[in-house]
């Protein structure tokens, strides 16, 4: 069981980091992976505990191990939940460093690109950790940078960056998510985008009586990082006979992608657009959300749909 | 050995519900505890006929098999010392029912505490066991640890709040214990067999819960004593007053020193300080009861005193108690915060004994140790923080945990207050219940013949903790 030091020379640092994690499991709570899968597997406590094997020689360096390292929206939300203070992504992106140096590369969530980039260097410009390089193969990410906020996916024009291993936040699924809810449900009024960070669900994975949902007036759909929202997905519930869609970010400086300028600029130039086809622009609403006030957000939601009342339907 | 059908497996519960990579087998070879193991493949059913048709296969193949909720057990329960599968309960995770006029609900057993009481809440109703790791434990972990939380002085423990339950047996035979009603007297109280049992009995598909409407009104207090025997004696006597707190907690200088450290809280370093609380739907009510433990305490030199109905305050007042888990984590970097005698309870009139007896055996074994716990219902927790990398330092937690239940069956106490026995509680267990132990064994036997579920575990536990599964620390030779 003796460490073996030579190989994981960014992750030894946390070795009486990982000791101390009492494996209480906390951090489960808000983690959207775990969430969306529901494999313990797939939660915070599950990468530190491979991080932890991985050093202490206990389990090999294999694609699946370095699956959980590199799946991670970097939300952060399993640091707030923590009972003892660890900082899991941290001890993350260390673990990624010294998996790629032994040529394990993920990708998990981190974006890549696909052959038909046209090498326009616009996803380089947005990317606010400077993850993405121009190389001689094309247009690389360094997955121990990449935090996975989407923000590149949105910016590329012709579609080739991708976070392929998106845990329900593609615009497909979202895209799907929204048109399910809005066709099952009888009171079924609006689509809520929240990024993360806004977003506090208020029930894990445990599912509610139907009796108890049947008659929700609106959904809440986390989309990770709002720099990452596109004016299809937005649009999309419309056709499915929405009243409303509300997007939730962090307020002005509290993004840690500067992803919510972006999202505000999209949705004031979609309010522009319906505008111009006649639909009231109050139909498209953002809101700004510090990190877990979760009253805040239902006060904003129930003040929303109450707008959303005395519109009525889209004509 | 090591052999088990896979695709029979997949079949039974779907491509998705399966694992078998190691990375995966690996990470569900630990809970809360010091323990690891690996079992052989992970099975996440999502219906009782899944479930029942695994244990049909497991028992014919001769397969262990150990239930799983959220994996927050502190002495092992969940490590599958005898590898096996590992049944993933937390794919069923439906509130079936509240059903508010006959004062029940239905839940399978992978639903959240957290969960179902935010579920309640709409209904101003809470389920109140409710242990701290309620963000993360499961109502099926619950019911097999018959957990307990701050508020059981006053609610009970989950044996008081479960009405019935559907469980499937090692056979994979489904049954219906218990019932919908508030009483029953039919026969053996089976479903209250199968609280506590930690999985070795049968798997809990479905349960019936009772619940309590959320009080109006809730006051909290405290109180600093200069001697841990004031604060012992000051429990003893809330208690025996008939007061009906719906909250108890005593926390002990080292306790305080820790949060003080690496919090910054600037709490009053005195030897011990008690938490209360009254809850209730007339204030008058729960002033008296408030008033009644102030001065009680004030009686035992209790200091400092003052209460709050607030909830900015009453949250201020906790937060020493709140803090306490990261601040042990922290509190030095060397060592680690393990979960090792994490819990017992003593008679009222032994708890300050208890606590002294926790600091004298930790000076002794050259270890640290805090006395914390829900002393209301008796109740007393402690860790051991510990440089886990030395050999010797296990030894001495081992011997340290040996001297502290000897202490408590010394004085009438019993192991587990509420965390349950699994692997590393086990040798406390078994001198404790010395002349019982053949029941259990004869219990076992007649439901699980083959001894598949949650094999290794309570009065099957190996006496050595250290020995008995790999530790999931490094440890240097
Ligand atoms: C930080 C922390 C604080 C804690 N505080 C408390 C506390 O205040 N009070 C308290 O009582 N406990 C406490 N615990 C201990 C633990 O959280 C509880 O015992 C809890 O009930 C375990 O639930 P779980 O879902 O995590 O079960 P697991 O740990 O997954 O399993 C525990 C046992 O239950 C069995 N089991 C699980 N599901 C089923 C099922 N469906 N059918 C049959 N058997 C099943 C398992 O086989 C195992 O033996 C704490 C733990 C931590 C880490
Ligand atoms: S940062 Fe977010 S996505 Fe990553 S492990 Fe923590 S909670 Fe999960
Ligand atoms: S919440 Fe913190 S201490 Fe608990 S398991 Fe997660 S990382 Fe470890
Ligand atoms: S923009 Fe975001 S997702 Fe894209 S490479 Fe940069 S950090 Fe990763």
């Amino acid at each position: 069981m003796k460490i073996k030091e030579k190989k994981f020379t960014h992750l030894k640092k946390w070795d009486a980091t990982l000791a101390s994690c009492i494996r209480c499991g906390y951090c489960f709570e808000h983690c959207p992976m775990f969430k969306y899968t529901n494999w313990e597997s797939d939660a915070p406590r599950a990468k530190i505990i491979t991080a932890f094997g991985l050093l202490a020689g206990q389990i090999k360096p294999t694609p699946g191990a370095a699956k959980k390292l590199f799946n991670c929206f970097y939300c952060k939300r399993c640091e707030a939940a923590c009972s003892s203070g660890v900082s899991l992504t941290e001890i993350f992106t260390d673990a990624k460093k010294d998996l790629l140096a032994m040529g394990l590369k993920g990708p998990g969530t981190t974006s890549i690109t696909h052959m038909n980039c046209a090498r326009c260097l616009i996803c380089i410009g947005v990317c606010p950790h400077e993850a993405r390089s121009n190389q001689e193969t094309g247009i690389e990410t360094d997955p121990s940078k990449c935090q996975s906020c989407g923000i590149c996916v949105e910016a590329c024009p012709a579609g080739a960056a991708t976070i392929e291993n998106s845990f329900g936040t593609s615009r497909e699924e979202l895209t799907k998510k929204a048109e399910s809810f809005l066709a099952s449900h009888s009171s079924a009024k609006a689509i809520v985008f929240a990024c993360n960070w806004s977003y506090y669900p208020e029930l894990q994975a445990s599912q509610l009586p139907k009796s108890e949902t049947k008659d929700n007036a609106y959904e809440i759909l986390v989309n990770m990082c709002g720099g990452r929202l596109e004016a299809q997905l937005l649009m999309a519930p419309f056709l499915n006979n929405a009243w409303g869609v509300l997007v939730a970010c962090c307020p002005e400086g509290e993004c840690q992608h500067d992803g919510n300028i972006k999202a505000k600029k999209m949705v004031a130039n979609l309010q522009n657009t319906l505008k111009t086809i006649e639909i009231d622009p109050e139909r498209v609403q953002l809101v700004e959300i510090p990190a877990g006030d979760k009253a805040l957000f239902q006060a904003k939601i129930d003040t929303f749909v109450d707008k959303m009342n005395t519109l009525g339907p889209i004509a | 050995m090591k052999s088990v059908d896979e695709p029979r497996l997949r079949e039974i519960v779907g491509e998705k519900n399966i694992k078998s990579d190691p990375s995966d087998l690996y990470v569900y070879g630990s809970d809360a505890s010091v323990h690891h193991a690996i079992p052989w493949v992970i099975v996440k059913p999502d219906t009782t006929l899944q479930v029942q048709k695994i244990m049909e296969y497991a028992n014919q193949a001769l397969i262990p098999v150990t239930p799983r909720g959220g994996g927050s057990g502190m002495c092992g329960q969940t490590v599958p010392i005898h590898g096996g599968i590992i049944l993933d309960m937390k794919g069923m995770n439906r509130i079936l029912e509240i059903n508010m006029p006959d004062v029940y609900c239905r839940v399978e057993p992978g639903v959240v505490d957290d969960d179902l009481n935010l579920a309640l809440k709409q209904y101003g109703v809470f389920y109140p066991p409710t242990p701290a790791s309620s963000r993360i434990a499961t109502i099926g972990g619950e019911i097999a640890n018959n957990a307990s939380g701050v508020r059981s002085v006053k609610y009970g423990a989950t044996r008081d709040a479960v009405l019935g339950m559907k469980v499937v047996m090692p056979n994979g035979k489904l049954v219906n214990l218990g019932a919908r009603t508030r009483v029953e007297a039919s026969g053996y109280q089976l479903h209250k067999l199968m609280i506590g049992s930690e999985g070795t009995l049968g798997v809990v598909v479905e349960a019936t819960l009772s619940f309590v409407p959320i009080p109006e009104f809730r006051c909290m207090g405290i109180a600093n004593f200069d001697s841990l025997e004031d604060a012992g004696q000051a429990i003893g006597s809330i208690m025996s007053s008939g007061a009906i707190p719906s909250m108890l907690e005593l926390v002990d200088s080292i306790a305080i020193k820790a949060v003080n450290k690496t919090m910054n809280l600037g709490l009053k370093e005195v030897a011990a300080a008690l938490i209360f609380e009254a809850d209730g739907m007339v204030k008058e009510a729960v002033d008296y009861e408030i008033n009644k433990m102030k001065l009680i305490c004030e009686k035992h030199h209790g200091k400092d005193l003052h209460s709050s109905y607030d909830p900015k305050e009453r949250a201020k007042i906790f937060m020493g108690r709140k803090k306490l888990f990261p601040a042990l984590s922290k509190y030095d970097d060397n060592l680690s915060s393990t979960s090792l005698a994490d819990d017992m309870a003593v008679p009222y009139s032994k708890m300050a004994q208890m606590a002294g007896k926790i600091h004298e055996v930790a000076k002794k074994n050259n270890i640290i140790m805090t006395a914390y716990g829900h002393c209301g219902s008796g109740c007393m927790h402690t860790k051991i923080l510990m440089d886990t990398r030395r050999k010797d330092q296990w030894q001495s937690a081992q011997k340290a945990i040996g001297e502290i239940y000897d202490y408590v069956q010394s004085v009438n106490g019993t192991t587990s207050a509420e965390h349950g026995i699994g692997l590393s509680k086990a040798a406390a267990f078994k001198t404790e219940k010395a002349d019982s132990l053949w029941l259990l064994q004869t219990i076992k036997k007649a439901l699980d013949p083959n001894n598949i579920l949650n094999p290794g575990k309570l009065m099957q536990a190996p006496d050595d903790w250290v020995t008995a599964t790999n530790l999931r620390y490094s440890v240097n030779s």
